[in-house]
């Protein structure tokens, strides 16, 4: 094959980096001095993590966050799910996109949401309680442990629902059907044979949601940093951008070290465990639908509240609270006297130049990232499936690696690279430049999974074919290959460019000027300055700039029928 | 035990439904083995899980052992755990996190029937005794090969007791030899036990080993319903006659008396009672090759296109003009030459409206 060895060096040019800035962690956390000065090497900084008992105050946080984030994904995510999959609800493709989409809602969004909600001082819902029955002090405190978690969950119950989905459609429907057909009830047929068998595919998605939430950093950004709440993930920025004290990398680079090991781990038990419930996969080729629990009106009834609620709480509330917010210029629950005072100040007074910069520099991520990553992943993946190279494997599991690791701490790698580094050869500090090197890196997997899947199912005859008629590789990926990936391509396109919209956890590291800033970026420093009314103005400003894309999505989606694909 | 009237059901795809049984008439009779065969996409499968309920209908009635089931005028569906059912699946639909006994077991103990321990214990030794699976108990059930998975499936559908046992294509994922030697076993324990049994196969060898009367399907309707001799040797129509093994059609019109005028000459056939253009149809074992000319009713010079001898058959074909008949004859005297006179007997023939086979192509 003429051009095999390109496809391997721009595969290997692509991952390359990845270990780059993995290593760089490593190297971080035993670096003793300021940057600048002479290297000279320590142990320093693991010996104070390990000895500071508010290292395993932020382990117990992250863990008990994290945990609640899974309980509440759960519990939105598993009822659901079987509610679409397995029984006669109607509506289904619309609970099906709408949960989809969710998973692209910013979750600083709806933090922000649940602050004014639940905030022990200027919630709603606390200063109800409290005029209500009297209290001196705020029953309800989203500020917390498990308010931090509960918030996280909602985002996260997207996902979750995806992946549990998932599990019911490998299982083959003949097995609840036997226990049906020999005498067992619904709610029978429920407990001794869809959730045994459904468990194993449950907890795996319990542990990828688990990992995300490990290391997740904008719900403890938006409402734990201020409180004073930290998780490892605040922690690890606090640590390179303090507000009293100068920055310690190496500090930060050993918890990070700490918690790639951790989210490493926890990885390779979800394959362990997604091995183990794919041995209950039965793939019976028969397509009749599976039978449908027939709900009836009392149970369509409660089917409806149940999903009602969800919806409200995920999505509606946070996003009502955020408009009320909006225009308000000090945040106080709704009344006579609060109304009287509702103005699009807040609007007219936002930073629109610096607004519409982050725009522009927001499309042109948009556009960059997801385009780049596709072209490098297209190469990985057929390196890893099509080369026949030894170190195929090597490159596969690689490109996994950002999956794993936290963004955050990429990002910091990078940061750090540009800042130290690389700051004689190229000024790449500050630049948008280094946002789509870091948001592309951070990308690989996700790209490389939807390419790998897809590639999977096209007979390699078919560029044999191709190959033996003399056409080199490039044409054959261009001719054959990518007409072939399209709609996976497309859909993975319009995904990525949707997370790049979003993405606050890498900018909130690596903008560090006007010429790079974000739009999330501004929402969150006016967040952090104070501002809480005007970053919710601003919030819903960035949600409108979002819509066009969301709009491309659901075309897309209703075209190829995304949503059984995902 | 089963009786099914004006049965129907489409399904919806995408903007248009499609019908996938239309007016199903049936009676079985207690203790019958009653096999629904026909080619995919028939509705064998839909009338069967109409029958066990995984399916609702859109019209019609099903009663069970005279207690009704499905009626849609009386806005009546029982679910599928009020029937009373055994079945076996396609797929075997074997626990993959139980044991083999748990298997049994769990049916049993949470089933209609809500034995005790020590009864279930008791029963399921029985029905894994009557597939032979004695000392696969405590096995875990997705550590089993595929035939013994289809025990296990046999076993979990005797043990409920039941009067009516369902199975859907229940050895399609065996292989060849194996497949003989379950089939003789389901239907010994069908005899023994006496259950009445409903069983799908597109299959008409296993469906003419199993049968006590067979239903035809195809395009969501039964074509015919009869014993394997009548289905075979007295077809309804020519998509019948097909799908039990191979026939020649030949084309012609209908004569004055009982003959037919057709391509290959005139035809004596049975009194057919139809008019016009029709086809006449012969199975190849029916086919005489005479090897000399011979004259007299239904006998034609034919020349020979290949005659191959296969050791327990010959067969040949035959050119009658334009015409080519396949023949399959006794091996005596090996392969055919020139000269040959082809014989047609006229109480082999069958005869169809041509409109009717053309549907069947």
């Amino acid at each position: 094959m003429k051009g095999r060895g390109w496809a391997v060096g721009i595969a290997a040019a692509a991952l390359i980096p990845v270990l780059g800035l993995l290593l760089l962690v490593l190297w971080m956390g035993f670096w003793q001095n300021g940057p600048g000065e002479p290297v000279v090497y320590t142990l320093g900084h693991y010996r104070k993590i390990f000895s500071d008992p508010f290292t395993y105050k932020t382990f117990l946080n992250t863990i008990g966050f994290a945990a609640t984030a899974v309980l509440a994904a759960l519990f939105f995510a598993v009822p659901t799910a079987w509610l679409v999959e397995r029984t006669d609800l109607p509506g289904k493709n619309l609970i099906l996109l709408l949960v989809t989409l969710g998973a692209l809602l910013p979750t600083f969004f709806t933090a922000m949401g649940w602050v004014f909600l639940l905030h022990p001082r200027i919630g709603i819902v606390n200063r109800y309680l409290m005029d209500l029955f009297a209290l001196d002090a705020a029953p309800l405190n989203i500020a917390s442990i498990a308010g931090m978690g509960w918030v996280e969950g909602l985002g996260l119950s997207s996902i979750a629902f995806i992946l549990v989905v998932a599990t019911y459609r490998t299982m083959d429907p003949s097995l609840e059907e036997a226990a049906r057909v020999h005498g067992l009830g619904i709610l029978r047929t429920l407990r001794y044979v869809t959730l045994p068998l459904t468990f194993p595919g449950i907890i795996a998605a319990a542990i990828y949601v688990f990992t995300i939430a490990l290391s997740a950093f904008e719900v403890p950004a938006i409402i734990g940093m201020s409180n004073k709440i930290f998780t490892f993930s605040t922690f690890i920025f606090y640590k390179i951008q303090p507000l009293e004290e100068l920055p310690s990398y190496g500090v930060a680079g050993a918890v990070s070290t700490v918690l790639i090991v951790l989210a490493l781990l926890l990885s390779w038990s979800y394959f362990r465990v997604l091995r183990f419930s794919h041995r209950y996969a039965v793939v019976t080729g028969k397509a009749y639908r599976p039978r449908l629990v027939e709900l009836g009106a009392a149970g369509r009834t409660f089917a409806w509240l149940f999903l009602g609620f969800y919806f409200i709480v995920a999505k509606l509330l946070p996003f009502l609270l955020l408009v009320w917010a909006a225009l308000l210029r000090y945040f106080q629950p709704p009344s006579r006297a609060a109304l009287e005072q509702v103005s699009l100040n807040n609007f007219y007074g936002l930073p629109w130049k610096l607004l519409l910069q982050g725009a522009w520099n927001t499309v042109i991520l948009m556009m960059t990232v997801p385009t780049i990553t596709l072209l490098l992943c297209l190469a990985i993946s057929w390196t890893v499936l099509r080369s026949g190279l030894r170190w195929r494997l090597v490159f596969d599991a690689v490109a996994f690696l950002p999956h794993a690791v936290p963004h955050l701490i990429l990002a910091i790698a990078a940061m750090f690279a540009t800042l130290f580094l690389l700051h004689n050869a190229f000024s790449l500090y500050g630049s948008l430049a280094i946002l789509v090197f870091v948001y592309t890196v951070s990308r690989i997997s996700f790209a490389t999974r939807i390419i790998n899947n897809s590639l999977a199912q096209i007979h390699p005859e078919l560029e044999e074919a191709a190959f033996v008629g003399g056409l080199r590789l490039f044409q054959v990926m261009r001719k054959i290959l990518v007409p072939l990936l399209k709609p996976a391509l497309v859909y993975a396109w319009i995904w990525m460019a949707l997370l790049c919209y979003r993405e606050l956890t890498m900018a909130s590291v690596l903008v560090t000027s006007q010429s790079n800033v974000t739009l999330p970026m501004i929402v969150w420093s006016l967040w952090l300055g104070g501002s809480l009314n005007q970053a919710a103005a601003a919030n819903l400003v960035v949600l409108a700039f979002m819509l066009p894309a969301v709009l491309l999505y659901f075309v897309f989606a209703r075209r190829n029928r995304i949503a059984e694909a995902a | 035990m089963i009786s099914i009237a004006g049965l129907g059901k489409n399904f919806v795809s995408g903007d248009s439904a499609v019908a996938a049984l239309q007016g199903i008439n049936l009676e079985v009779g207690r203790g019958e083995f009653f096999v629904l065969l026909g080619p995919s996409g028939s509705g064998k499968t839909t009338l069967l899980r109409c029958v066990a309920g995984l399916e609702k209908p859109d019209d019609g009635e099903i009663a069970l052992d005279g207690k009704p089931v499905f009626s849609r005028r009386r806005r009546l569906c029982a679910a599928p755990e009020q029937r009373g059912l055994g079945m076996v699946f396609q797929s075997y639909a074997i626990w993959p996190h139980l044991t083999v006994a748990e298997n049994i077991g769990l049916v049993l103990t949470h089933g209609r029937a809500r034995l005790s321990k020590q009864a279930a214990a008791e029963r399921i030794r029985e029905s894994l005794a009557l597939v032979q699976l004695e000392d696969y108990e405590n096995r875990p059930a997705r550590l089993l090969s595929g035939g013994q998975q289809q025990r296990v499936a046999l076993a979990r559908a005797l043990a409920v007791n039941s009067a009516l046992l369902l199975m859907d294509e229940p050895l399609s994922n065996l292989d060849a030899r194996l497949r003989e030697e379950v089939r003789a076993n389901i239907k010994k324990l069908a005899t023994q036990l006496g259950s009445t049994v409903l069983y799908v196969t597109h299959d008409q060898i296993e469906a003419m080993v199993l049968a006590d009367r067979i239903a035809v399907m195809a395009r969501g309707e039964i074509l015919q319903v009869g014993n394997p001799f009548e289905l075979y040797r007295r077809p309804a129509n020519a998509l019948v006659a097909e799908f039990f093994g191979s026939i020649n059609w030949i084309g012609g019109q209908m004569g004055d008396g009982p003959w037919v005028e057709t391509e290959v000459g005139r035809l004596a056939v049975g009194d057919a009672g139809y008019a016009g253009a029709v086809v006449v149809g012969i199975r190849p074992e029916d086919v005489r090759l005479e090897r000399a000319f011979n004259g007299g009713e239904n006998r034609i010079e034919g020349k020979v296109a290949r005659s191959t001898f296969l050791g327990d058959q010959i067969v040949t074909e035959v050119k009658l003009g334009e015409k080519t008949l396949l023949a399959k004859s006794p091996p005596d005297g090996g392969p055919f030459a020139e000269p040959i006179t082809v014989h047609l007997p006229r109480e082999r023939l069958v005869v169809f409206p041509e409109r009717a086979a053309r549907l069947a192509e």
